[in-house]
């Protein structure tokens, strides 16, 4: 049957993976090829025996480093949902609020950067904030500051990074709420005594709050295990888990480890993920 | 709106300006001669030759096209099918898992998908010998999977505007359910064909960090070069590149949203009734 | 029942029990999970009939025409058309063809295209085609639109081409699925005598599905009124409104005075229904199989009651009331009458002279009386 194509290739090439990435990370790690040892094993007398290894798992809560990392992923993926929100809303309403023949072209705009190369707008930015960088050569030209700030490889960079790369992901659902909305309710507060502020607070946005669910959901989750943008942007000190996952995998060859530093995430994200098709039904139902 | 001068239109205002100086200013700079990349000397299209003499560039960039054109045809297919299942066939055993999967790669963390598939590459090797060791076809499935995910998602929610009524009508009046598709569902969701299409290649073409883990030798992708230039330092070269690949695709998404513009203006007027 | 006129120019097929039904429903159910949509039903329609399918929103009308072209499968029961049983016949095989609410025109079509879609499946030779189509469009009167797209046509004008679509195949029956919803009142009116012209002329079969009992009482042969996947009557438009089955036929089918009262005398030629609620015992001039003391009600539609300020010269059916309200609505007038015994009729009166020396006003009392035939008596 054609239709079931795509389930039998999801459930192998995506779901089925988990499971992978699960029974390694009970296993241990070895200098071979692939770098690990079998956790089921046939010894001579044929009786097959498991070595199931949770170690890597109390590794992992040993290390300070593991936890920070995941703290410190948490904290700038939280923070960064918060900046795109403030960003991303009054672009949103901007556009929801243009004439309709201008609204398509100001979407495009915001769609326009997502198309193209997300890497390459990344390292665009190294270009911006170093420290013989655009920006302190203007900040520097203007008078505004004597010396070059050190944005790049901080944690600044960072934020600035994720904002900028992931802002359509948040514009996006939060016009789709906004555009929803019926102009006669405005109308409608207003007629009943609310300032422009008043209605927005009370009508707006609480109407939007499944386009603001669903774009800090969609913001988040993917922030908590980017890689590139701390890679590029960020310093020693910034570490996300990530990036951790992806040192101990390619430097230190420590499969089993970063396949528990997998699994650790996915069990934390599995609760936004489920937030995320909640707040996404409940669009559909409203709209 | 008035349009005065507000908080919001302001705010709006330099949101834009936000998202655009990054991409204005490796376009400018990649016309600088100078090699430090953010003084300007003079204008020059030095890098554009460069560019297009460096052979590795060159090679990667073939790579990561041919990945690319493969992994959305295929990704076109398989997802335009999901879309179809989850949209037109009402309830059925493993809807909802099947929706998870569909909706889930589109956020999940690029290094638990590149890593996750490594790894079942790896133990399909050990345990089928297939596929027998990693590269373009490795790449090409793992790409097709996120990818069908995208299409998917563009696809069902085009069908979910479309009036089934109309599928209806045809099969009313003769057509058989092949005949239907054909005639009515691929014609209307077309455009969502080519948007999804493009979305899946442009998202293969970008894809650096599930390429990394699931790459192997002799398969060196454009955003895995770059990467390794970029760690490096800024070069001006890139930057000729990114304004290439930014003209590429600027000029593909204004086609694309001409043709979905023109094709909606035709659809403008059908009804959709209560059913 | 009986059909108090039979008028010799309108066939009426289900009359004759010889006839042989063009559709034969039997035991039809359609089960979503626990909700039964349409549930355990029985019709037959008729060669020529333009039957109506009447009922609120969610009452399964719409769920059964569905299932008489073919969209949804019946839970249980069959469907026989023209003699051929429907089971297992795919939507595009059945000898059925189907107007659409939203007449689903196919927007990426030509008028043309879309009229000819239906005789192109059918592999007829695109000249035979051409001809046929320019046929329906000049039935439709939409000559020389055959080049436009749909999204260029006005509300009306969909609908004609809708229309000429479904019947380019010459269906034996024609489903219409609230075909006129979508016009606005002055040209629903028109096209309702144009759709029954033409299928006069035609001679095809036509099911309608709507909720609007006007629409459905000047169209229909019969109508079938539909209520929570059951139907409720199936009568001609009079019989539906003069000889209601229950209280919620007669409720759904225009206004109605409606009287609980219990059986005092149930003779050959008339009977007797005490009603507190009336406060009087009312008076019915043709008796009713029932047992004495036995719950009734009496159902009373309000242009078949008389109001006076001088007490009628009548035995029976005459009560008193205080009137509360009168409104005035060109070809009659309706009144809102507060009986003594606290409940409130509605009264409609034609407005049969331009001027009235002295009219009946609020807070008037009147007497309220009505004739032993005027209503009818409902055991439920």
């Amino acid at each position: 049957m054609v239709i079931a194509i795509p389930m039998i290739w999801l459930l192998v090439f995506f779901l089925i993976p988990f499971a992978v990435v699960f029974k390694l990370s009970l296993s241990e790690a070895a200098i071979a090829r692939p770098p690990y040892l079998p956790i089921m094993t046939w010894d001579e007398e044929g009786i097959l025996s498991f070595i199931l290894n949770i170690g890597n798992y109390f590794y992992l809560l040993e290390d300070d480093l593991y936890i920070y990392a995941y703290m410190q992923s948490m904290k700038i993926a939280l923070v960064s949902t918060l900046i795109c929100l403030l960003v991303a809303y009054p672009m949103a309403l901007a556009i929801a609020r243009a004439k309709a023949g201008s609204r398509n072209l100001l979407l495009m705009l915001v769609i326009l950067p997502f198309w193209t190369s997300f890497l390459l707008r990344v390292y665009a930015w190294i270009g911006i904030l170093k420290t013989n960088g655009l920006l302190n050569n203007a900040l520097l030209w203007l008078g505004l500051i004597d010396q070059p700030l050190a944005i790049m490889q901080t944690d600044l960079a960072v934020y600035i990074g994720i904002v900028y790369t992931y802002l359509p992901f948040m514009i996006l659902p939060l016009y789709t709420s906004l555009v929803k909305q019926d102009a006669a309710l405005l109308e409608a507060a207003a007629d009943l005594g609310a300032r422009p502020a008043t209605a927005f607070f009370s009508v707006t946005l609480p109407l939007s709050f499944p386009g603001i669910a669903a774009g800090s959901l969609l913001v988040f989750i993917p922030v908590v295990g980017e890689f590139v943008i701390p890679a590029l942007l960020g310093g020693p000190d910034t570490l996300m888990i990530g990036k951790v996952l992806w040192s101990e995998f390619f430097s230190n060859r420590d499969w089993p480890v970063a396949s528990a530093v997998a699994t650790v995430m996915l069990v934390v994200l599995v609760v936004p993920i489920m937030l995320l098709r909640l707040a996404q039904q409940a669009d559909e139902v409203q709209s | 709106m008035k349009s005065r001068l507000g908080f919001v239109p302001v705010m709006a205002a330099l949101g834009f300006v936000f998202l655009y100086v990054p991409i204005i200013s490796l376009i400018v700079y990649s016309f600088n001669e100078s090699k430090l990349v953010t003084v300007w000397s003079r204008f020059s299209t030095k890098w554009y030759v460069e560019l297009l003499n460096d052979e590795q560039i060159l090679n990667a960039a073939w790579i990561s096209f041919k990945i690319g054109a493969i992994s959305a045809t295929a990704a076109l297919v398989f997802g335009t099918i999901a879309a179809l299942v989850l949209q037109r066939f009402g309830r059925f055993r493993g809807k909802t898992l099947l929706t998870g999967m569909v909706s889930a790669p589109l956020v999940m963390p690029e290094v638990i998908t590149g890593l996750s598939l490594l790894l079942l590459f790896v133990a399909m090797e050990s345990v089928f010998g297939w596929p027998a060791g990693r590269g373009l076809t490795t790449i090409i499935i793992a790409h097709t999977t996120f990818c069908m995910a995208f299409v998917a998602v563009v696809v069902q929610a085009r069908l979910a505007d479309m009036d089934s009524d109309q599928e209806e009508a045809a099969m009313d009046l003769g057509a058989t359910p092949a005949r239907v598709f054909w005639d009515i569902t691929l014609p209307t969701i077309a455009p969502a064909l080519i948007s999804g299409w493009l979305l899946a290649f442009t998202l293969s073409l970008d894809d650096l960090v599930i390429a990394s883990f699931v790459s192997g030798p002799g398969a060196t992708t454009l955003p895995m070069l770059i990467f390794s230039k970029v760690r490096l330092g800024v070069s001006p070269d890139v930057n000729a590149l990114a304004t290439l690949m930014i003209l590429i695709v600027a000029v593909g998404v204004m086609l694309a949203a001409w043709i979905m513009h023109s094709s909606k203006s035709k659809t403008a007027g059908s009804n959709s009734g209560e059913i | 029942m009986t059909t108090d006129a039979i008028s010799p120019f309108i066939s009426e097929p289900w009359t004759d029990p010889s006839n042989k039904p063009f559709i034969r429903i039997r035991g039809i159910s359609r089960h979503y999970g626990a909700v039964k949509a349409v549930d355990n039903v029985d019709l037959d329609i008729y060669k020529g009939e333009l039957f109506c399918l009447l009922g609120g929103s969610g009452s399964g009308k719409t769920t059964l025409l569905r299932m008489l072209c073919g969209f949804e499968n019946p839970t249980a029961g069959s469907i026989e058309i023209d003699g051929q049983d429907m089971a297992h016949v795919p939507p595009f095989k059945r000898p059925v063809n189907m107007m659409f609410q939203s007449y689903a025109l196919f927007p990426h079509m030509s008028v043309a295209k879309n009229v000819g879609y239906g005789l192109a499946r059918d592999g007829m030779p695109k000249a035979q085609i051409d001809n046929r189509v320019e046929e329906l469009l000049a039935m439709v009167q939409m000559e020389g639109f055959g080049v436009r797209r749909p999204n260029q046509l006005s509300g009306g004008q969909r609908q004609r081409v809708a229309l000429a679509r479904a019947l380019a195949k010459k269906p034996k029956l024609l489903l219409l699925d609230e075909p006129l919803g979508a016009l606005d009142k002055k040209l629903r009116e028109e096209t309702q005598f144009e759709l029954m012209k033409l299928q006069e002329d035609l001679g095809v079969t036509f099911v309608v599905v709507t909720h609007d009992q006007e629409e459905a009482m000047t169209l229909a042969s019969r109508i079938a009124v539909m209520a929570d996947g059951k139907l409720a009557q199936v009568s001609t438009p009079r019989d539906v409104y003069e000889y209601p089955n229950s209280r919620f036929v007669a409720d759904f089918i225009g206004g109605v005075n409606l009287f609980e009262g219990r059986v005092t005398a149930d003779e050959e030629n008339h009977m007797k229904l005490q009603s507190s609620e009336a406060g009087l015992e009312i008076h019915v001039g043709h008796g009713v199989s029932c047992s004495p003391g036995q719950r009734m009600w009496y159902a009373l539609r309000p242009e078949k009651i008389r109001i006076a300020r001088d007490r009628p010269d009548q035995p029976f059916n005459v009560v008193e009331g205080m009137v509360e309200e009168v409104a005035y609505m060109g070809s009659l007038s309706v009144y809102r009458i507060n009986l003594d015994s606290g409940k409130q009729i509605k009264v409609t009166q034609p407005n049969l002279e331009r001027a009235q020396d002295n009219p009946i006003r609020w807070d008037q009392r009147v007497f309220v009386s009505w004739d032993s035939s005027a209503g009818v008596v409902l055991p439920s």
